[in-house]
């Protein structure tokens, strides 16, 4: 193809083009990000903060296609970079990955009933006290995987339909799952088995049956939680099941975490919530990918502690003061 | 080579020195060179003036060279007030380092503080919609009393209801033993009627 083509080719895939996932590197100075087209970008964090950064650092300093299908899930280890798209699993060293031409150190397919379809895998999630990995996706099932033999541990079953989002409570050895069908469970990990499923749609504070009853996001804090979707976004007590604050935020919420005193999410519209949790909207960033749906925080170094924010845009939003968008990373 | 060098430089450094450096200079040759002609000289009166006019160029010079010594330990001085400064600076600098450090951590723990509020606020929030423990009790139990009351009630009713019915199962049974008592003392009679009607149709013919 002549290169003009290429290059028109290009631009129509970076309009098109959506991040759904990203992961920060264990020194803290890269950033991993993945997109709807399989492709895997690092970005240098330490190039593009430095004081004298130019328009090349904002730049991926590599890119790489990993997957055939989009990068759903991103998680870093003390060495490598897991990432999750339809039906398979692929690690990559970070010590290489910055080399181009880095092939994947291993790859893995979870246990699937059925040969036939290949479902996506949504959330990855690291349990650092045992060394394993969850991962749960299309097939309604969460997977544990242990990171040293990677054997297949258990696999939860419960939910009816496709599973969007996990989140871990490590001091109880539990797992959450946030998943299509509108229930939220918990899972005891220890055991393999359900401890409880929480219909959130079924109470009348936080449901809107007009966006559905799917639970995108989801985010504990050792007894608390938080999940939102397509019922408004509701903070819990977990030993209670009690929804005790629903945020007045109109759009759906596709990411959602705990920093410090707040809440941070995001979700459908071009803008961060930063939220307390007395229930008031403490901040409203916008940015500028017309939808978010994943948010980094970069807690491993310290002077390269940023917020990043991506969504259906090539564009990375990097903020360093929370409050406002300092700049933005972009893929090329 | 070397020797021409050093004339540059001190030629240089001449020429960078404006003002009192050239005329001081340009006083001291002119004071040798009247010193030669005073000793060259003739006459007496001159002689004395070209002395006078000498100690005065020799006095002016000693003069701008006592300036330039003062204006040295001045400068000197400055320095030394300077690197004073310059120290206080940088240990304030340091001090407010370190504040900012502690204030940081003091607003991590406020943050914390506040959070923990936070919890406590919306779980009291939830637990205040339901109601009070004791009103919840005093209800039971008034409900309880209530209760039992009726019941007790109930058993009255009920056992008024058994009485009256056995009462009246009582009277409905001797009424219908009275009935049978009188159909058959009926019957009797009418037995005994008919029988005397035959024996009498029996007598009579």
């Amino acid at each position: 193809m002549a290169p003009q083509e290429m290059d028109v080719q290009r631009a129509l895939e970076l309009l098109h083009m959506s991040v759904f996932s990203q992961s920060v590197s264990p020194c803290g100075k890269y950033l991993a990000a993945g997109n709807s087209y399989g492709e895997i970008g690092i970005f240098s964090l330490s190039a593009a903060l430095s004081a004298e950064a130019k328009e090349e650092s904002k730049k991926p300093v590599v890119c790489f296609t990993a997957h055939d299908g989009p990068v759903y899930a991103l998680t870093s280890t003390d060495r490598q970079l897991l990432s999750a798209s339809d039906g398979e699993l692929k690690a990559w060293n970070w010590a290489e990955i910055v080399k181009k031409g880095c092939k994947e150190a291993w790859s893995r397919r979870p246990p699937y009933r059925s040969s036939l379809e290949v479902p996506e895998i949504n959330s990855l999630q690291l349990n650092l006290k045992d060394n394993s990995l969850l991962l749960a996706g299309g097939d309604c099932t969460v997977h544990a995987m242990d990171l040293e033999t990677g054997v297949f541990t258990h696999a939860l079953r419960g939910h009816t339909d496709y599973i969007h989002c996990l989140a871990l409570r490590d001091q109880f050895h539990e797992c959450l799952s946030g998943s299509e069908d509108g229930s939220v469970r918990h899972w005891d990990l220890r055991t393999g088995g359900q401890v409880q499923a929480i219909e959130v749609h079924k109470y009348e504070e936080c449901s809107r049956p007009q966006y559905g009853k799917w639970i995108r996001c989801l985010a504990t804090d050792s007894d608390w939680m938080v999940c939102g979707g397509g019922p408004a976004l509701t903070l819990w007590h977990l030993r209670s099941v009690t929804p005790t604050t629903v945020f007045p935020l109109a759009p759906a919420q596709h990411h959602a975490m705990f920093y410090q005193d707040l809440i941070l999410c995001a979700g459908q519209g071009p803008t961060i919530y930063h939220l307390q949790l007395s229930g008031d909207i403490r901040a409203r960033i916008p940015c500028s990918p017309p939808a978010l749906h994943s948010l980094c925080l970069n807690q491993r170094s310290p002077e390269h502690k940023v917020l990043t924010a991506a969504g259906s845009s090539h564009k990375i939003d990097v903020f360093t003061n929370f409050g406002y968008r300092a700049f933005s990373l972009a893929f090329a | 080579m070397a020797v021409v060098d050093l004339q540059d430089e001190v030629i240089r450094k001449r020429l960078l020195i404006d003002g009192d450096g050239a005329g001081d200079d340009r006083r001291i040759n002119l004071l040798v060179k009247s010193f030669l002609k005073w000793g060259h000289g003739a006459s007496h009166e001159e002689g004395y003036t070209q002395y006078q006019r000498m100690l005065s160029t020799l006095s002016q010079c000693e003069f701008s060279m006592g300036k330039t010594l003062l204006v040295y330990d001045m400068n000197l001085k400055e320095m030394e007030n300077y690197e004073k400064i310059y120290k206080d600076i940088e240990n304030s600098i340091a001090a407010a380092h370190e504040k900012i450090a502690e204030c940081k951590k003091q607003i991590l723990q406020a943050k914390r503080i506040r959070k923990n509020r936070q919890e406590y606020d919306a779980l009291a929030k939830v637990i205040q919609h339901h109601p009070d423990r004791h009103e919840t009790l005093k209800q039971l139990e008034a409900l309880g009393k209530e209760l039992q009351h009726l019941s007790h009630i109930k058993e009255n009713v009920e056992d008024k209801l058994e009485l009256r019915r056995k009462q009246f199962h009582v009277l409905l049974s001797t009424i219908h033993e009275l009935q049978q008592t009188l159909e058959n003392d009926e019957k009797l009679s009418e037995a005994e009627e008919s029988q005397e009607t035959q024996m009498e149709t029996e007598t009579k013919p």
